[in-house]
């Protein structure tokens, strides 16, 4: 009762303090920061440069400034040496309590003057694609809770030592780490969390989930952290310790600083937003594994039902195998890590299943025992929040599934088949999803999907018929346009929020330039579906990736600011460019898997024609700055890289420690040294005519059906060269 | 004297604030050098004295801000208040005040041997390295100007206003924010990372520009003269025992 009357006494007394409003002010005015200074958020869309970046740049400013405000109240006392007489007056675990709250209160009271403030400023900085929802949302999980995390953390340093100066450098630290050495931790950085973009065409749910996942953590982590330091609060002229064992007379109060501490911690291992999987980018052992002798499967189907508010799915997958080899076989089921099995039928018997702990290329495995019966329906019902690869957790938002966009890939669709070979038919498979009305399913592929039946509660059913073992499924409120380009119709879907953008930066032509382009060098694309190639635009996801019969386009090749960058010419577009021309190499033209050893990849030939592009449609001053002197850069820091030259420094690192480093010098090798070498080959053979026609050869050569891929070796070949004579050096 | 510099060191050290500083500086060095020192600096290995100079730059933030917390030991209010009976005693105040800034020394000094001893530890851990000659040179020309100076310039403001040393505790922050010219590059760490590449060889030695190292030492002597040209000198603290020797003049008058 008297922490309650107490309370507004000292909010108000707090904010008739002119420190409490110069805070406030400075609070107020630091989202000016992301504007200018402080930009974690790289991507180009509107709402990343105009509202994360101001969001999260507040977020930090104000929870610095907070904390400091903290350390300065609680000294207040014993600065002015009346904490003695205050002590006297009112218990100091009463004034304790009563302190935080009004420091939480004013932290609101600030957050709330912010959003007031910056909400016509964000509308016209973030024109035509501003949303309310994001504003808030933004605002709320950005921003918001560093405010009152500075406040407990700072006041947890002071009740713990009970000396300003210590408490400073405590917080100063905790501050630092944040900013710095855990800036790319998504569960650590409690202070700036780990947004690298806002989508501004679509939902950006997912990624809002993640912070709030994490500021609820590091609530919990910091409330528990301030209940201990609680405990710790000197009283009857006490120390530490026997304050200490004085206040934990009342048992309730360390059990709940204790159980909050519990909480964070089972909340920070059991977090479910990103899988374990290998950190080794290289490590394939899931595609390694070998095919069961004796089973085939003939066909499967899934059937679909995301729950689009809660982002999670539900389904049920159905595989029908051929077993002839007369036992039980244990068939391997690739699930996203996030989901769960609830159960595993074989011809309508349940059977036993186990899921492994270990998880690759964001795959756990999934392994059920059928009968040795000749013919067996294997059915699996799964429901989950699907997970994101942890290789890329600092980029998350790829899982979106929402109202407004979703997007399912491979095990986060339904189970991929591992172990078994396909009959004739190349898995056909039949699958089913329900959705909101108001999208439209597009398979990730040759495949056209169709509504099937409309439901009462605002669903339909759309099915589409596959192959294969996997499969990606986008959704949302797209727009169709077919263009006419080299001898294709391609199919361009994209976001209807976008229409605008699109239409100004002439999305249409770039598209055709593109494939015009390549159709004239290499050769024209066929597709077994009548010459279709599906363009969709993806939520903005820092790349993209092809598959025959579609490419994608990321929402960030096309934004309302690269509109206004002169120095892109007239096509922006350049994420999308290098997924088109994927179709030719990499599609048109097989790569087989990549060898760490080797640049060799589907990814040299394919960056060095959109340089190509690039140059022909922006200029030789631009491709070569953006490209050919970007990969000497890459390809001269590689060689020089210190674990280059030292492999055995490297090899004596831990595993941890090891992977990000060769992650990094991996992609330098196929994205940068392999462009450089084609570059040099286009010299040695007489120039980019020369070069074109050999790429043409390649493209249109007679494939063998049994190793149908384009090998290093026949490039060289082709152009009369040794591996010797690409050499950089 | 030496009782007096002893007293001081134990003053500063053996308390809670020099060990929370300490367990906050090594868990923060360690974050440092497992996820940033690792990768070395400008292609240089994780030990070379450039990755390690990129190490000692990071760290000298927190060690600027721990030397001048040793400095609110002697010139906060309350050790103002406490001055009235030092200042009575034999030993001349310039003396006394020399006695604490070496006192003060020592605490950094120490702070930033355990930052030196983390960083072998994590060498010899993870590279099996202890070739520590290589590194001498970066840890006098990184570590000792500017902490000599951050004592110096911080005794002088504390003497003239406490609040103006919490200011002055914000200085790296501001270095590290701006583009200095090359000379004073060290100052933000930027050095470390940028002239290893200018220099045109693989692995360079360390080696500084002449403009850096004399930046260096006017750092190093401006740090040194503040600190024994002004100990004793009368600031605030003397305005200060005058008002009370007044006030023992008016108590004595009836």
């Amino acid at each position: 009762m008297k922490t309650i009357r107490l309370f507004p006494l000292e909010l108000r007394r707090l904010l008739q303090s002119r420190l409490t409003w110069l805070i406030a002010l400075l609070a107020v005015l630091s989202p000016l920061a992301g504007l200018t200074l402080y930009k974690p958020a790289t991507a180009g869309t509107m709402l990343s440069n105009y509202l994360a970046n101001p969001a999260i740049a507040g977020g930090v400013a104000g929870g610095i400034l907070f904390g400091l405000l903290t350390v300065f109240e609680l000294n207040r006392a014993a600065r002015s040496r009346v904490d003695v007489l205050v002590d006297a007056a009112v218990s100091p675990m009463s004034m304790a309590l009563v302190r935080l709250l009004a420091l939480m209160a004013a932290s609101l009271l600030t957050l709330g003057l912010t959003m007031l403030v910056w909400t016509p400023v964000s509308w016209a900085l973030i024109g035509s694609v501003f949303g309310g929802v994001d504003y808030l949302l933004a605002y709320l999980l950005l921003m918001g809770p560093a405010l009152p995390l500075g406040v407990l953390a700072a006041a947890s340093a002071y009740q713990f030592t009970r000396r300003a100066d210590l408490s400073l450098v405590l917080f100063a630290a905790f501050a630092a780490l944040s900013l710095t050495v855990w800036a790319d931790d998504w569960q650590l950085c409690w202070l700036n969390p780990c947004v690298w973009a806002l989508s501004d065409d679509f939902s950006n749910f997912r990624l809002f989930r993640s912070v709030a996942y994490m500021r609820l953590s590091w609530l919990a982590a910091l409330a528990g952290v301030w209940g201990l330091s609680y405990l710790c609060i000197r009283q009857y002229g006490k120390g530490l310790f026997g304050s200490l064992a004085r206040n934990l007379r009342r048992a309730y109060r360390p059990v709940i600083a204790l159980l909050l501490l519990a909480c964070s911690v089972a909340a920070y291992a059991a977090q479910p937003m990103v899988d374990q999987s290998n950190l080794d980018q290289t490590a394939m052992s899931f595609y390694e594994l070998p095919y069961l002798e004796g089973v085939t499967c003939s066909q499967r189907t899934a059937q679909v039902y995301p729950d689009t508010n809660a982002g999670t799915v539900t389904g049920r997958a159905t595989y029908r195998f051929q077993n002839v080899s007369g036992q039980a076989q244990t068939v391997a089921l690739g699930i996203n890590p996030g989901y769960t099995i609830s159960s595993v039928q074989a011809n309508g018997a349940d059977l036993p299943f186990s899921v492994g702990d270990y998880q690759e290329y964001n795959e756990a495995m999934l392994q059920a025992t059928i009968p040795a019966e000749e013919e067996v329906e294997l059915t699996v019902e799964y429901s989950g929040f699907p997970q994101e690869d942890r290789n890329t957790s600092t980029m998350q938002g790829r899982k979106e599934i929402s109202p407004e966009y979703l997007c399912l890939e491979n095990a986060a669709l339904s189970p991929r088949l591992m172990n078994v070979l396909p009959d004739e038919g190349m898995y056909p498979a039949t699958i089913e999803i329900t959705l909101p009305s108001s999208m439209t399913a597009i398979p990730f592929g040759t495949s056209e999907a169709k509504v099937v039946s409309e439901h009462q509660d605002g669903t339909a059913t759309w099915r589409y018929e596959d192959n294969g073992t996997g499969g990606i499924l986008y959704a949302g409120d797209y727009i169709r346009q077919d263009i006419e380009a080299g001898g294709l119709t391609i199919q361009f879907y994209y976001g209807r929020k976008h229409q605008s953008v699109m239409e100004a930066a002439r999305a249409v032509d770039a598209v055709k330039a593109v494939v015009d382009y390549c159709t004239k060098h290499y050769g024209a694309l066929s597709f077994g579906t009548g010459g279709a190639l599906k363009l969709i635009q993806s939520r903005v996801s820092g790349g993209g990736y092809a598959t025959a019969g579609a490419s994608l386009l990321d929402e960030a090749d096309f934004t309302a600011a690269n509109l206004s960058d002169s120095g892109k010419g007239a096509i922006p577009g350049e994420v999308m460019i290098h997924e088109l021309v994927h179709q030719w190499w990499g599609l048109g033209n097989m790569f087989d898997t990549s060898d760490d050893t080797s640049p060799w990849s589907a990814e040299g030939l394919t960056v060095y024609t959109t340089y190509r592009i690039v140059k022909a449609l922006y200029g030789e001053d631009y491709a070569r700055e953006h490209y050919v002197d970007q990969w000497q850069q890459s390809v001269d820091d590689y060689y020089l890289n210190f674990y280059v030259r030292h492999p055995e420094y490297l090899a004596s690192l831990p595993e941890d420690k090891q992977l990000p480093i060769t992650n990094s010098l991996t992609y330098v090798r196929q994205y940068c040294e392999m462009p450089l070498k084609i570059l040099k080959a286009e010299a040695l053979v007489g120039g980019e005519e020369a070069m074109d026609a050999i790429l043409s050869r390649l493209f249109n050569r007679e494939l063998d059906p049994a190793y149908p891929y384009l090998t290093y070796g026949e490039f060289l070949d082709a152009c009369g060269l040794t591996e010797e004579d690409l050499n950089l050096g | 004297m030496d009782k007096i510099f002893f007293y001081e060191c134990k003053r500063l050290i053996w308390n809670k604030f020099f060990f929370g500083l300490l367990l906050t500086l090594l868990f923060y060095g360690w974050q440092v050098l497992s996820s940033v020192t690792i990768l070395g600096v400008s292609h240089t290995a994780p030990f070379s004295p450039w990755s390690f100079g990129d190490y000692l730059s990071r760290m000298i933030p927190l060690l600027w801000i721990g030397a001048l917390f040793f400095l609110t030991f002697f010139t906060s209010s309350k050790a103002r208040r406490a001055a009235v009976l030092t200042d009575v005693a034999q030993l001349s105040p310039r003396r006394y005040a020399l006695a604490r800034c070496a006192a003060a020394l020592t605490g950094t000094g120490l702070l930033a041997l355990f930052c030196l001893m983390e960083a072998a530890l994590f060498y010899g851990r993870y590279f099996g390295w202890y070739g520590w000659g290589e590194l001498l040179a970066p840890i006098l020309i990184t570590l000792i100007p500017p902490l000599v100076f951050a004592l110096g310039s911080g005794w002088l403001l504390g003497k003239i206003r406490p609040w103006l040393v919490y200011l002055w505790m914000l200085i790296p922050f501001v270095w590290m924010i701006l583009p200095l010219p090359e000379a004073l590059s060290l100052w933000n760490g930027s050095f470390f990372t940028n002239y290893p590449s200018v220099l045109g060889t693989l692995d360079p030695a360390f080696t500084m520009p002449q403009a850096a190292l004399l930046a260096q030492c006017g750092l190093l002597a401006a740090g040194a003269c503040l600190l024994v040209l002004f100990p004793g000198k009368n600031g605030s603290s003397g305005i200060h025992r005058g008002k009370v020797q007044n006030k023992r003049a008016e108590n004595k008058a009836p």
